[in-house]
């Protein structure tokens, strides 16, 4: 019994010491940080204080980021779960000998990193970019459209690089989901679509939370597509934070700011297992 | 209720082919299986009348109903699995009211028609439970009220006894017959045990490569096997390679029997172990050696072989405590020949 809880801890040392050298101790001492006093020109002085966090939530623009940055995380979670998840049932389902290329295509776009596509999205959204281009040529419309430093050109962004883990995590959990229930549904008269909705998805609920939840948080901690996509005026709550600890040095409000991004996230990633646990009984 | 046919019934995978041709007609309240090896194309028989899988050509009616190219859920068949595939995420009642539910049956007719299907399968004190709270036999019995409680044209049946241990499969298999011929179902069942075929079917029909060999009552395929497959496939069987004579039959080895019919241009000779005689006293006798016993219960089973160099598996119903190395005499009655055109 011992010997076995040794040899367990012995295991299981590495990726604890791993975590906290790289996660627990910048945290506390971010959140050390953020309980300090900010003197420009000074840098940071040793104190206790709330002062940080009080100015967060008493200032409406820092607000109004927070705001910005949930609903289009919200937003872009739904958008990639109904996007989602038609192909990964697709993929789960499917006996073609390529499947295997198929899920390589999903993971493809993984393999550039999320500024370079950015940067590709704002060929394609620019005034003179490949939609405008397309648009324009078939007559759709007179007047170039404006997408380029807009919220959708940040949602269509942030959605792409979203989609893959999405799809990816979904995929996994349904593969695992027998589809003779389904077909018991169709045979008891239930059309597809009542199939999906009564036997499908209510099976397929614990994936559906992951990879909402997965993709809830890329998104709110999401940089380079809202700075690329979105332009000066558009703010997220990441590239805030940067820009608080990078332009402003001011660590004590950047930290004040990660530890309010990061509690909201959390709180709201448990609030969605907890209502979902309670009404599927997962 | 209805009655099912199947006309020049084929699917072809690519080059592939599944089923070839089967035609099949299923009367009001009959039960017929589906009987072969693996790979034989009974599920994909099956899963073509169920609407699964698009028949490459043919046609399937149900009734006077042409379902070619209708939807599974246009078919008003009721659909038991061989893994039970009940919903795992409701409760049996609910599983059982899916189909209701579906054709928008009033609430007070939903909860009355449950209870009396589960009633049915004995398990009225179960609805409040979840598929994995119960056991298989228990799962497949719900599987059967859920499938039973529709009212279905056709019962479909695959393999559904499979997943059950030897003595649950045999009180499923009482039970499923009971229901289907209280309720005069007209039922297809999709199995490879042929002693499950041979106990529950009306008819049966044995396929092989996708093609029907033979279709008739048990009876009919036991005493009289269309062919070897058929006749190695139902019971146990001896072959003897030789020919017909016009009275009987002789051997390659030379042992030549006499038959009280005429068997054609037969070149296989086929004898139930069961239909051998041990001892003198018939027309066909032949002695030999006991080189195994094996001990079934109901029958012993001495391998035997002949003076004359054939070989015969025997069934011996008195246990007469033969062993290896003992003489044997042996009689073949003239009604026990069968001949084999292949
Ligand atoms: N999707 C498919 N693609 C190609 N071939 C298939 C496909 N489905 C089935 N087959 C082939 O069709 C044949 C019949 O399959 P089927 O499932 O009907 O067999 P079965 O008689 O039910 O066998 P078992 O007793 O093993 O269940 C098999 O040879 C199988 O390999
Ligand atoms: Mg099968």
């Amino acid at each position: 019994m011992t010997r076995r809880g040794l040899s367990a801890a012995a295991l299981l040392a590495p990726a604890t010491l791993l975590v906290v050298a790289t996660l627990v101790a910048p945290l506390v001492l971010l959140f050390r940080y953020s309980l300090n006093r900010f003197v420009p020109g000074e840098f940071m002085v040793e104190a206790v204080t709330a002062a940080n966090y009080i100015k967060f939530f008493t200032d409406p623009y820092y607000l109004a980021v927070l705001g910005t940055t949930l609903w289009v995380s919200l937003l872009v979670t739904v958008i990639c779960l109904v996007a989602g998840f038609p192909a990964a049932l697709f993929l789960a389902r499917t006996r073609t000998r390529f499947k295997s290329l198929l899920i390589l295509a999903v993971v493809l776009p993984l393999f550039v990193g999320n500024a370079v596509r950015a940067a590709g999205w704002m060929v394609a959204f620019g005034q003179k970019g490949v939609i405008n281009a397309i648009l324009g040529g078939l007559g759709l419309i007179t007047t170039p459209i404006e997408i380029m430093y807009t919220t959708t050109a940040v949602i269509i962004g942030i959605v792409a690089v979203n989609l893959p883990f999405v799809v990816l995590t979904l995929q996994s959990v349904l593969e695992g989901i027998d589809p003779a229930p389904e077909e018991a549904a169709l045979s008891l008269g239930a059309r597809p679509f009542a199939t999906w909705w009564l036997v499908t998805l209510p099976q397929a609920v614990p994936g559906v939370l992951a990879a909402g939840v997965l993709c809830f948080i890329l998104a709110m901690n999401a940089y380079a597509t809202p700075v690329l996509l979105g332009g000066p005026s558009f703010q997220m709550m990441a590239p805030v934070v940067a820009n608080e600890i990078l332009q402003q040095s001011n660590w004590p409000f950047g930290g004040a700011l990660s530890f309010v991004l990061m509690a909201v996230t959390l709180t709201l990633t448990a609030a969605a297992n907890l209502i979902v646990a309670r009404r599927y009984r997962v | 209720m209805s009655t099912v046919t199947l006309e020049a019934v084929s699917k072809h995978y690519g080059d592939a082919v599944a089923v070839a041709r089967v035609d099949l007609d299923v009367a009001q309240g009959e039960l017929v299986v589906l009987l072969g090896p693996s790979g034989c194309g009974k599920t994909t028989t099956l899963r073509m009348i169920a609407g699964f899988i698009e028949a490459t050509s043919g046609t399937i009616r149900i009734g006077a109903r042409d379902v070619t190219n209708d939807p599974p859920y246009r078919r008003n068949v009721g659909l038991v699995f061989q893994n039970y595939a009940l919903f795992p995420h409701l409760t049996v009642f609910e599983n059982v009211a899916f189909g209701l539910r579906r054709r928008k049956v009033a609430e007070a007719d939903i909860a009355r028609r449950v209870a009396s299907a589960l009633e049915m399968v004995q398990l009225g004190a179960l609805a409040q439970r979840l598929p994995r709270q119960m056991s298989g036999g228990q799962q497949q019995r719900v599987a059967l009220a859920r499938a039973l409680v529709i009212e279905p044209d056709v019962l479909l049946l695959d393999e559904p006894l499979s997943n059950l241990d030897a003595k649950l499969r045999q009180d499923v298999r009482v039970e499923i017959r009971r229901l289907q011929q209280s309720l005069g179902l007209t039922t297809i069942m999709v199995t490879h045990d042929q002693e499950e075929a041979m106990t529950m079917g009306d008819r049966l029909v044995v396929m092989s490569g996708g093609l029907v060999q033979q279709t008739g009552s048990p009876r009919a395929l036991y005493q009289r096997p269309a062919n070897r497959f058929v006749a190695g496939f139902v019971g146990r069987s001896n072959f003897l390679d030789g020919r017909a004579t016009g009275s009987g039959f002789v051997t390659k080895s030379g042992w030549q029997l006499r038959a009280d019919h005429d068997l054609g241009a037969a070149g296989t000779l086929m004898l139930r172990p069961e239909a051998i005689q041990v001892g003198t006293g018939g027309p066909n006798e032949a002695s030999g050696t006991v080189e195994d016993v094996t001990y079934l219960g109901a029958a012993t089973e001495l391998s035997v072989r002949l003076d004359g160099g054939d070989f015969l598996f025997v069934h011996e119903t008195v246990d007469a405590g033969r062993s290896r190395g003992d003489r044997i005499a042996l009689t073949v009655p003239p009604a026990a020949l069968v001949g084999l055109s292949d």
